[in-house]
Formats: structure tokens, sequence, C-alpha cells
């Protein structure tokens, strides 16, 4: 589960058909889809967004959405 | 020669674009500053540039890259000039790959190969260039470095593609590519190649310019069979995954030739991340620059360069119309119109350009920095649960400058219900031209309080801003489907020359507006105030202005203020917030704008000012607001729905806050 992980933490992302499909389509522009690796770089609070590094850049996401995305860590 | 220039969003686009042209334009750094089609003439002439806005792809999912598809589909362009940011090859080129389909000649310029350096990636220009088929030339957009050896390029060698169809894209989609072309062979002027690709895509507008131009039943068939014979075949998930995949084989084997990647080390930026977005400092940060900017702007700085700038007017300025019309013998109607209607009215608006200069600039520095995403994104959760999202919240702070960029910028927006929501609820945040009001009053009124009782009202504008949406979203505006992906740029050293390029840019509207619409409505108060069913030069109480304003005055008696003086002011405050100002100092004559906030205690108690502020702040859209608003949501209904609602909330909010003041015996 991906909004398990801790600022810092680091995983590869398994599955993502399970996303809104908008989310996926932005996603997919910046460059994240199956396979690719991310680091989790801060949790916002009370259920807020977080923020993702892939490849040297950062992307907010909301929590909702990280919720459906199957990622394992490595 | 029309040149577009086209790239992803912060990939230093504007920036290439300023260097290129050496016009004045708007360089900023959150993602899809540039809202409208920008044209600028070469440096050396050679032709037109076209700034489209920043995309990562040519499926557009907003309307701001809807933008640049229909600009592909019904325009003709001689050259694409395409900048890469080097330092995120892989998401760039696809991007370009796209562009090279659509078989027009391609130049590009690659930018940020220093940052890509500090990243410990290494870039074969000559190789990476081969590879393409098109001139790649290394710029520095921020400093201009590498841009003559780009205008040369493009001005000199012929940039038409070296090599075709770079993506193989397998046998069967190719065939399928070969036979839509064969349907729409002739019917069109653009790349075959291109429209089938992004057909097979799903690009909405593309589907939509094929289906004008064939019968659109065939084009599915085709479509359909292609997905039913990959998913047998391969297994593949839909078609538009199996072309990106295609691409991205493409991609990886480009960048694995032309490019050499080291270990890394943390850029700073994510070390100031760490703050700046942190738990529970990131809001806390944020309130305070806010704090620190009103502090600026209306008492360190601001406030007495104003208070210097009016003794300037008032006194030698005045001074020297007072003796030019005298050595003229100028008639005493000239004498007054000059003196009492043109000084009063556009000195009075003039003396405030210090400090919506100061403002502007920090709304500059915002951009340019990158602060503005994470302030997106520190403000999601909040805008999340009123039915927004974080990106709603740039449109707003710009909307503190002016409304009118507030709005176009809510293009970038996804979603249309929260982008028409965002557009109605930016005519409640505070802009510049309302801020002269404010000065005013609480210098006569709260002046141990000046930058309080201004953040007052700005945060009152939030807070209201944000009641509505949640309000609209849960009834008239329901949308089940909310997007927030955000990109979060590099922070970036701001350069003062491009921020006092966009402070200026911005802030030379309102100087115009006071040359233009407040000088016209200037006269035009004056004369109405001068003028009355008695005839010229009445006394004002009896003039027409006056009869005006006693229409609307007993409607504003509940609320506090109810003058024919206040009426006929807010009546010119929906031309120009501005010209509320103006008019006052016309309609109670004052030289200057100190002795009208004395006059102005015997009109108001600091009760009713607190709430003739309040009925300023949200009463109506200006005029120029209320135009982008119908321009934007092109619905006459929407517009006028902005306006009432406006007029019907403040009178509402003016009316409980004296009311219930007076109840709690404030005055």
């Amino acid at each position: 589960m991906f909004t398990s992980f801790k600022a810092g933490e680091k995983g590869k992302i398994v599955d993502l058909s399970h996303v809104n499909h908008l989310v996926q389509r932005r996603l997919l522009d910046l460059g994240i889809t199956e396979g690719t690796e991310v680091c989790v770089k801060c949790v916002m609070p009370f259920g807020g967004p977080i923020m993702i590094e892939s490849c040297g850049q950062c992307i907010g996401i909301r929590r909702k959405e990280a919720v459906q995305m199957e990622v394992v860590k490595v | 020669m029309e040149i577009a220039l086209i790239g992803n969003p912060n990939t230093g686009k504007t920036s290439l674009f300023n260097n290129l042209t050496g016009s004045y334009e708007y360089v900023g750094n959150w993602s899809g500053v540039t809202v409208e089609k920008k044209v600028g003439v070469f440096k050396n002439n050679i032709g037109h540039l076209i700034d489209l806005p920043g995309v990562y792809t040519l499926n557009p999912l907003s309307r701001d890259e809807g933008v640049v598809t229909s600009f592909f589909l019904n325009e003709s362009v001689d050259r694409l000039l395409n900048i890469l940011d080097a330092s995120q090859l892989e998401r760039n080129l696809n991007l370009t790959l796209q562009l090279l389909e659509y078989e027009r000649p391609v130049l590009i310029g690659l930018n940020m190969i220093d940052v890509a350096n500090k990243r410990g990636i290494q870039i074969d220009v000559s190789k990476f260039s081969s590879l393409l088929g098109v001139p790649v030339v290394p710029v520095v957009a921020r400093s201009g470095k590498g841009c003559d050896k780009l205008v040369d390029v493009i001005s000199t060698k012929s940039v038409e593609p070296a090599k075709k169809n770079l993506v193989y894209y397998g046998k069967e989609v190719e065939a399928a590519i070969i036979s839509l072309s064969k349907e729409i062979e002739g019917k069109t002027e653009q790349s075959l190649r291109f429209l089938a690709i992004q057909y097979f895509e799903g690009n909405e507008q593309v589907k939509n310019y094929l289906h004008t131009i064939t019968d659109s039943v065939t084009l599915s068939k085709i479509h359909s069979a292609l997905e039913a014979e990959l998913q047998n075949r391969y297994n593949s998930k839909s078609l538009s995954n199996f072309i990106y995949l295609k691409r991205k084989e493409t991609i990886d084997k480009i960048v694995a030739e032309a490019a050499v990647k080291k270990s890394t080390v943390v850029p700073l930026s994510e070390k100031i991340d760490m703050i700046v977005t942190n738990k529970f400092l990131g809001i806390p940060i944020f309130l305070m620059f806010m704090y620190l900017l009103f502090m600026l702007t209306f008492d360190w700085v601001g406030t007495p360069l104003s208070d210097a700038l009016d003794a300037l007017l008032t006194g030698p300025v005045t001074g020297f119309f007072e003796s030019a019309l005298t050595t003229i013998h100028a008639s005493a109607f000239i004498h007054a119109l000059i003196i009492e209607g043109l000084v009063a009215g556009v000195g009075g608006v003039l003396v405030f350009v210090p400090q919506i200069f100061i403002l502007f600039f920090f709304i500059s520095l915002l951009e340019d920095s990158g602060y503005m995403a994470r302030v997106a994104l520190v403000m999601d959760r909040i805008m999340e649960s009123v039915g927004l999202n974080g990106k709603a919240f740039i449109p707003m702070i710009i909307g503190f400058g002016c409304n009118v960029p507030g709005i176009m910028a809510a293009r970038t927006i996804e979603t249309p219900k929260e982008r028409l929501l965002t557009i109605l609820l930016t005519p409640l945040m505070s802009c510049s031209a309302r801020l002269p009001v404010y000065a005013l009053f609480v210098g006569a009124f709260f002046a141990g309080h000046r930058a309080l009782i201004v953040l007052s009202l700005y945060v009152l504008g939030i807070v209201v801003a944000l009641i509505l949406a949640k309000i609209f979203s849960s009834t008239i505006l329901k949308s089940e489907t909310s997007l927030f992906v955000i990109e979060l740029p590099p922070y970036r050293m701001p350069q003062f020359q491009s921020l006092w390029r966009s402070t200026w840019d911005k802030a030379k509207g309102f100087i115009r507006k006071a040359g233009t619409f407040i000088f016209a409505g200037s006269v035009f108060i004056w004369l109405l105030s001068y003028a009355g069913p008695g005839g010229l030069d009445v006394d004002m109480d009896h003039s027409f202005l006056a009869m005006i304003g006693g229409v609307i005055a007993p409607l504003l008696a509940p609320i506090g203020f109810g003058t024919w003086q206040a009426a006929a002011s807010l009546i010119t405050g929906f031309l120009a917030k501005e010209s509320i100002i103006a008019t006052m100092n016309i309609i109670y004559f004052v030289p200057n704008d100190s002795s009208l906030q004395g006059l102005l205690a015997n009109y108001y108690t600091p009760l009713a000012a607190y709430s003739f502020m309040v009925f300023i702040l949200l009463y109506i859209p200006c005029l120029a607001t209320t135009a982008t608003i119908y321009k934007e949501t092109g619905s006459k209904k929407w517009t006028v729905f902005s306006v009432v609602y406006a007029l019907f909330i403040a009178y509402v909010l003016s009316l409980i806050i004296y009311q219930g003041g007076k109840l709690f015996g404030l005055v």
C-alpha cells in the first residue's frame, strides 16, 4: 500500500489500472507508469496530498489516488 | 516566416521567447503561465514567433492544452521550435516524437543542460541530433546563451526532418495507419500519419476534426478492429497504451545512445521542499509570507512612498497647473475641470502606484521562484473539502493582483466544473484596484492597524470564496470527477530582470487605466457634479450626480452609508474599482487624500467604514472582469450569475457586519 510509505521510502509501481482514468493519463504525461520507481518526498497532514519524486521531478498527487496505486517497496 | 515555440511546461519556454524576441513578456514558473497565444517578432526580423502553452502531449486534457492541438489542426506554421528540458529527456521526447510525426520542419533547443549535468546526466548533442534527424542547439534560456546560434540555425539551415517515421509502431498499427490514411487522403493539408496516430491514441479533437471530413463509422471500425487485434495478439491493455509503449521503446533507445547517467546528489530544491511543504509548517509559512507581503505593501515601504507621491502631486504638481492656468487666463470652467476634476480624480488614483508595484512584485516573485505550485499542493486539502482543487488557488492568488489574468489562469484546471467554479469565485479575491479604497479608509479610521485591517479583508474574500465554493459545488455545480496531479518545478533563483519585466507588465495596466478610463471617468463625473437641473456650477447637493446617487442611497442606509456620495461612487466603481477614489476626490473636492480622510470622518463611523470596505470587496466584478468572465465561460447565464450573486453576498454581509456591530455597541 502506497500510503503506508513514509517520507524517504522508495517503491516501484506495479499496477495503476484502478486509478482514475484522467489521473492515469496525467501521470503518463509526466512519465510515470507501471514499472517506474518513485520515492515519497513528503505527506501532507489531515489526509492531504503526497509529494512523490521520480527521475528527479517532483509531483503532487492526492491521497485517495495514491491509495489506488499498487506499489511495492524496493 | 511563422515559427511556433512548443515544449513541456516549466522548460523555460517563455524565457526563451523573451530572449529571442526581446519583447516584454510574462515569465512564470508554475505550469501553464502562458494562457494566451502570444506572438513576437524575432530580434533580427526573420519572422514571427508564436508562443504556445506548455503541453506534455498533443492529446489534450485541459482547455489550455486544447489550444495547442487546435492550433496544430487549423493553422499553418512554417517551422516548429521545440524546447526540451535536458534533465527530463524521456518525458520531453514524448512530445518531440509527436511533433516529428506532424512532418513540419522541427528545430530543437536543448535547455537546462547545467541542471542535467548536476544530476549526473551527460548528453552527446551531435549524437542526439543525428538520432532524431533534426538540428539540436544547446541553449540557456534564462541567460540567453546559445540564442544567437539558434536564430542562425532557424534562418539559414533547412530543418526538414532527415528521418521519417522515427517510431515503428508494429505491423498491425502501421497497416491500420495506411488504411486510415486512404480514407482521409486529399481531404486535409495536415500529415496523414500524424492524424491517424493521434486518432488511434484517442485524441478527441483530432477525432472531431476527422469526423468533419470523412465518415465516422469507417474510422471507428478501423480503430476497434485494430484494438481487438492487438488485444488478441499481444494482450495489450488499450490501443493508446500500446502506442505509448512503442514510443517509449524508441525514446529509451535514443536516450541510451545519446545520454550517459551517473549517480546523483540531492539538489538544493528538495532540501527547501522539506521545509516549505513540511507537514505542519507548510500553511503557517504561507501565511507568514502573505503577512510579510501586506506589511511591506501597506506599512513598511508602500505607504511612505505613497504619502511622498501624494505630497508631490498636491503640492508642486497642483501648483504648476494652477499657475499655468492663470498664465493662460483659462476660464473658470476650464480651471475647475482641470483642478477639481482631473487633478483630483486621476491624481487620487496615481498616488497608489507604489503600493501596487510592490504587490505585483511579490506576486511575480511567487510565480518565478516556483513557490506557487507548492502553495497549490499545500492548499489542496482545504480546497478539496469545498469541491475545488489546489490548482484553483493559483488563479486566486493572481487575482489579488488583477482578477482578469486570474480568471484566464483558470484554464489550466482540467475539469470543466472546477474551472467554472474557479472563474466565478476569483472576483472575490481583492484585486489591487480595490486597494486604494482600503488604503484611504484604513488611513482615516484604523490608522493604528492598517495592515491587520486590510489583511482581514483579503482573508474575508478568501473565506467567502471557500464557503460559496462549498455551496455551489454541492448544489448547482455538482461534479464527480476531480483531478489533481501537479508538477512541482525545481526552485529557481528569480532573476531581477525578468522579475522587473513581469512586475512592470502587470502594473503598467494600472497606470494606463489611470490615463484612459479614470481620466475620461473623472471628466464625466466632474461634469455630472458640476451641472444640475439648475444649470452649470450648481451647489453639488443639487447636481445630477446627487440626484442619481440619491435614488440608490436609501437602499444603502441599512448597511451604514446611505449618502448619495457613497452611492454615486459605487456606481462608478463598476467601471474600475479605483475610480471610487477618483469620484470621492471630486465629490468631496479636497486638495489631497489626507484631507479627504479627515473629511470622511464626518460621513462615516468606523463601523460604517468597515462595512463600506466589505461592500467594495465583494459587490460586483468590474467591467473588464465581467467581460473576461463572459469570454472564458462563453455563457451569458453564468456572467449574469457572477454579478448577481456577488451583489447579494456583499449586501448581506455588510448588513450583518453593520447591524451586528451596532448590536454589540460598536460604532
